[in-house]
């Protein structure tokens, strides 16, 4: 039997290793220029025009005008300070209260099922509602911070009516709401390290703090590089405790990033600058990957 | 070094008795080996001596001192590892030197032990690389030297030669001898692997379901096992048997095939097992007892030939000369010296003469 034969698509009759490779991931590779790369350059192209929907003029091509904007523009600079003041408090407070979570969770308990539902509950639960119920929690009369600091004799503190008690507020609210995701990925770390190492060092002469040092952390490294990377990235695009809990007050001084690329684009339909803003948050996230995986890399 | 005594050893987990009330005198020096088959609790009693499992009950001494409440690491053993246990992100050397550091042995020390161990066992050349960097007997190596360095006053092995292929298996069994005759230290050894037990051991101690079965050198354990169990864990090809029943001096098993065991000198009666050893038969007639079947299946080695003889509903396996190459359904002769006939109760399968 001769079938006609086109030698351009022969790889699709009859798929050698580099065919058969191309087919498979081709719905993959769709899917993520559908979803991924089509909106972010889109979204680098709408941040080059001046593309306002409330101005009722059709976008005009101005190049880089919209990124000098942004540096004469306070706004930018406080949310962005309040972004990377998030980021560098959560991030840290989230990795160790997860390890600590994690190595409690890792612990030989007789059941294992209540310490992990309690693990995933935090994470489970959307991040509105962990603002909203956390909103309450420090109320100032009726949130149950106050009532804990009045019975041991502190003076209450009204949370949501000073920058930093609302900051403080925040960071504390994403710190609970975050750790339980580290918590998982660094208990999946601490299950792959072998308990034979731990039953070497206990012969070796090791005690449990030492074992901590010598083997958990460092072998854990790729998991907590893994957990930094997913967490760091969140914690640049922090939107919905912030707005929940304060709504970026008092005075926007616990607004972030996130809520004026929502403000710009959502509220005041200026896509372009809104764009601008986004391209920024996007390069940072950027930046910061490509620094995690340096790091893990250069450790080996 | 150190003598290890287990007094009435007993390990539950909830209700399932893994070892059960063992008793064992372990002399200074000794190489002592704990072989069984999976189940009968050899890893369990290790690590019970490590202290990495907790002792229901009796007791454990090392040195005449009881060693029940310590600590692995105040108990100066050192243990090589089934799957090595090697810290994957340390060095060779950091892996050698780390019971060592912990220790709080100074620098110079800890580096010439380092030294001596790996030139003891050839991984010199190895001391900057890590563990991934190995192959698996490198790794075994490293695991024995992170024991040898810490000159501890008992080695304990777990299995320390499973993840190896036959034939390097082979070396380092030879190696761990040497070692034991140049360092002397008391070594005890769990293996399921009977070859390992009888090459290595001072004394083997065969366990069945958490109790001893019989506690010898590998000559009494090979030429007078206690019990059928025995008979058959030990050699290979496993010990030959046959059920009978013995009136006056004739063993009678199926089939008509009788056994004159007049040579023998007390003789039991009544219904028994009767144990032959592979390599005790041998082919034609001769001194010994004559008996004879039909050949159903030869398997040259080279060295010997196994043959495998269909008596009665019984199938018997004999290991010949590598001259006798008998045909699959051929009648064979054959004869076995009635010293090396073992005489089992059928009841309760210890061993009658």
């Amino acid at each position: 039997m001769t079938a006609p034969h086109n030698p351009r698509f022969a790889w699709l009759t009859d798929p050698g290793d580099r065919g058969l490779a191309i087919m498979l991931l081709a719905p993959l590779a769709l899917l993520v220029t559908l979803i991924v790369v089509y909106p972010v350059l889109r979204l680098f192209y709408t941040s080059l025009f001046d593309h306002s929907l409330t101005s009722g003029l059709p976008p005009r091509f101005v190049g880089l005008q919209n990124f000098g904007l942004m540096l004469d523009d306070p706004t930018f600079w406080t949310t962005l300070k309040n972004t990377l003041l998030i980021t560098l408090v959560t991030v840290p407070g989230a990795l160790i209260m997860g390890l600590a979570m994690a190595l409690m969770a890792n612990m030989p308990f007789k059941y294992h099922w209540p310490v992990r539902l309690s693990l995933l509950i935090p994470w489970a639960l959307p991040l509105a509602f962990a603002g909203l119920i956390f909103a309450w929690f420090f109320h100032s009369e009726y949130g149950v911070v106050n009532d804990i600091l009045r019975r041991f004799g502190f003076q209450p503190v009204i949370w949501f009516n000073s920058p930093g008690w609302s900051m403080t507020a925040i960071c504390l609210t994403v710190i609970w709401k975050t750790s339980s995701f580290m918590a998982l990925i660094l208990l999946a770390g601490l299950q792959t390290i072998p308990r034979s190492l731990y039953e070497a060092a206990d012969v070796d002469g090791a005690g449990k703090l030492r074992q901590f040092w010598e083997i958990t952390l460092p072998l854990l490294r790729p998991a907590i590089a893994v957990a930094l990377i997913f967490r760091t990235i969140t914690a640049l695009q922090t939107f919905d405790i912030p707005y929940t809990m304060t709504a970026g007050g008092p005075g926007g001084s616990t607004a972030t990033l996130a809520m004026y690329i929502h403000q710009n684009t959502v509220s005041f339909l200026d896509l372009g600058y809104g764009s601008a803003l986004a391209v920024v948050m996007f390069l940072l996230s950027m930046l910061v990957t490509v620094l995690y995986l340096r790091m893990i890399r250069a450790r080996g | 070094m150190a003598s290890v005594s287990f007094d009435k050893l007993s390990k539950n987990y909830g209700t399932s008795q893994v070892v059960d009330g063992i008793d064992l005198d372990i002399a200074d020096g000794e190489f002592l080996v704990l072989v069984g088959p999976s189940g009968s609790g050899k890893s369990t009693v290790l690590r019970m001596l490590a202290g990495l499992e907790a002792v229901t009950s009796g007791e454990i001494r090392i040195g005449g001192q009881r060693v029940n409440h310590l600590q692995p690491r105040q108990r100066d053993i050192a243990m090589v590892f089934q799957d090595y246990a090697l810290y994957p992100h340390k060095t060779v050397r950091e892996n050698l030197g780390f019971g060592l550091k912990v220790r709080g042995i100074p620098g110079d020390e800890a580096q010439r032990r380092i030294i001596d161990a790996a030139d003891m066992l050839g991984i010199a050349q190895l001391l900057d690389r890590r563990p991934g960097q190995l192959s698996g007997g490198q790794r075994q190596r490293v695991a024995m030297g992170r024991a040898i360095v810490r000159r501890p006053q008992v080695f304990l092995f777990d299995e320390p030669l499973s993840n190896l292929d036959a034939k390097l298996r082979g070396q380092v069994r030879t190696e761990i001898k040497r070692l034991h005759q140049a360092l002397g230290t008391t070594i005890i050894y769990v293996t399921h692997d009977q070859v390992e037990a009888m090459t290595l051991a001072d004394r083997i101690v065969i366990l069945r379901g958490g109790a001893i079965e019989q506690v010898g050198t590998p000559d009494q354990i090979y030429n007078t096992p206690a019990n059928i169990f025995v008979g058959g864990f030990i050699g290979a090809p496993a010990m030959n048997f046959l059920p009978a029943r013995i009136a006056g001096h004739v063993a009678h098993a199926a089939d008509g095939l009788s056994f004159d065991l007049s040579q023998l000198g007390a003789i039991p009666q009544g219904d028994v097992v009767l144990g032959m050893r592979p390599e005790h038969i041998r082919a034609g007639s001769g001194a010994g007892i004559d008996f004879s079947g039909i050949v159903q299946v030869v398997e040259p080695l080279g060295a010997d030939t196994l043959v495998h003889i269909g008596i009665g509903d019984a199938t018997v396996t004999a290991r010949l000369e590598p001259t006798q190459k008998p045909k699959p359904g051929q009648r064979v002769q054959l004869n076995i010296a009635p010293g090396h006939i073992h005489v089992f109760d059928a009841v309760t399968e210890r061993a009658m003469l």
